[in-house]
């Protein structure tokens, strides 16, 4: 028997979260690392496409080199994808009697807490390289020069969707599940 | 074998919770800072095309932040093994706040490095001098 069976029910929050069963937990999880990174990327790639369509109006040269702004957007729902995936396969079948034994309610919260750390993480990187991207597009129709510098500023933008990502992967190591009894 | 888990259920919750905020707002007021510097960058640049690779200031500043919270991230949540070490609501309550400070302050910070230096770029444009006082 675990030894917290005491200490279950001495506070409201306790009783509350070990009634959810952990497959809950883990399910929201992998699909706000999905769904949330979606959305980011989404936005980005709106708030820089409608620029940069606006501005090569006037300036037709800069379309083909500013899709690299639509890219690194694109580049946030990839990851993601692929956290999701990994996410997914973390994922193990647990006998019916021990689905709520404190290691496998630690692996759903493990992977819900990843899943939020990659969405979110995600969401505020497509925003940010979407907005560094629509300046970019601005600035170059004015002046080719500037292009690559406003880049390297989009690339610190895009780093932040790279942290979230290996924050997502170390924290899913820990989902570990009680072994299948044999 | 639960006979190793030694703890309560629900305090690996908080615990990875502490870690999430740690990264989620941290990575937000980085976001915030280098967007709207950034903005400030580009459009001081079509003026002054000279002073765009000074002005790239704010936002490695902005960046620092992002990585701050990773690292904190990554220290709460390698810090929450109930088997090697008894993990109490106690320590999945020390990390929530532990998570929420590194974040909640990486925010802040973040939001404070984008105006003052969306500021101090636009300015740049006209003063040096003022630009060199905003980034202290």
């Amino acid at each position: 028997m675990s030894v917290s069976t005491a200490m279950v029910g001495s506070s409201s929050w306790s009783r509350a979260l070990v009634q959810i069963s952990p497959y809950t937990f883990s399910a929201i999880g992998i699909a706000i690392s999905i769904g949330v990174s979606v959305l980011g990327a989404a936005w980005g790639i709106y708030i820089t496409g409608s620029s940069l369509i606006g501005a090569a109006i006037k300036a037709p040269r800069i379309t083909s080199k500013n899709l690299i702004s639509v890219i690194f957007c694109e580049a946030v729902a990839i990851y993601g994808v692929i956290v999701a995936i990994i996410l997914q396969t973390k994922l193990e079948s647990v006998p019916a009697s021990r689905i709520y034994e404190p290691e496998s309610l630690r692996a759903g919260y493990a992977i819900f807490a990843s899943g939020i750390i990659v969405g979110f993480a995600n969401l505020v990187c497509g925003l940010c390289v979407g907005i560094i991207g629509s300046s970019c597009a601005l600035s170059d129709a004015q002046n080719s020069s500037l292009f690559v510098k406003i880049l390297v500023i989009e690339i610190f933008g895009s780093a932040l969707g790279l942290f979230g990502v290996i924050v997502g992967i170390i924290m899913s190591a820990q989902a570990t599940w009680p072994a299948k009894q044999v | 074998m639960s006979s190793t888990f030694s703890g309560d259920e629900t305090a690996p919750f908080f615990g990875f919770l502490g870690a999430a905020a740690a990264l989620v707002f941290s990575c937000m007021g980085a976001a915030y800072g280098t967007a709207k510097s950034g903005v400030g960058v580009a459009s001081m640049g079509v003026m002054r095309p000279e002073l765009v690779m000074k002005s790239i200031v704010p936002v490695v500043m902005a960046g620092v932040l992002g990585i701050y919270g990773l690292i904190i991230a990554v220290i709460i949540s390698t810090g929450i093994n109930p088997k090697a070490k008894s993990y109490y609501l106690f320590d999945g309550y020390a990390h929530l706040s532990s998570g929420l400070a590194c974040g909640l302050a990486g925010l802040s910070a973040g939001m404070a490095i984008g105006i003052v230096g969306d500021a101090g770029v636009r300015s740049s444009m006209v003063c040096l001098e003022d630009f060199q006082i905003s980034c202290k």
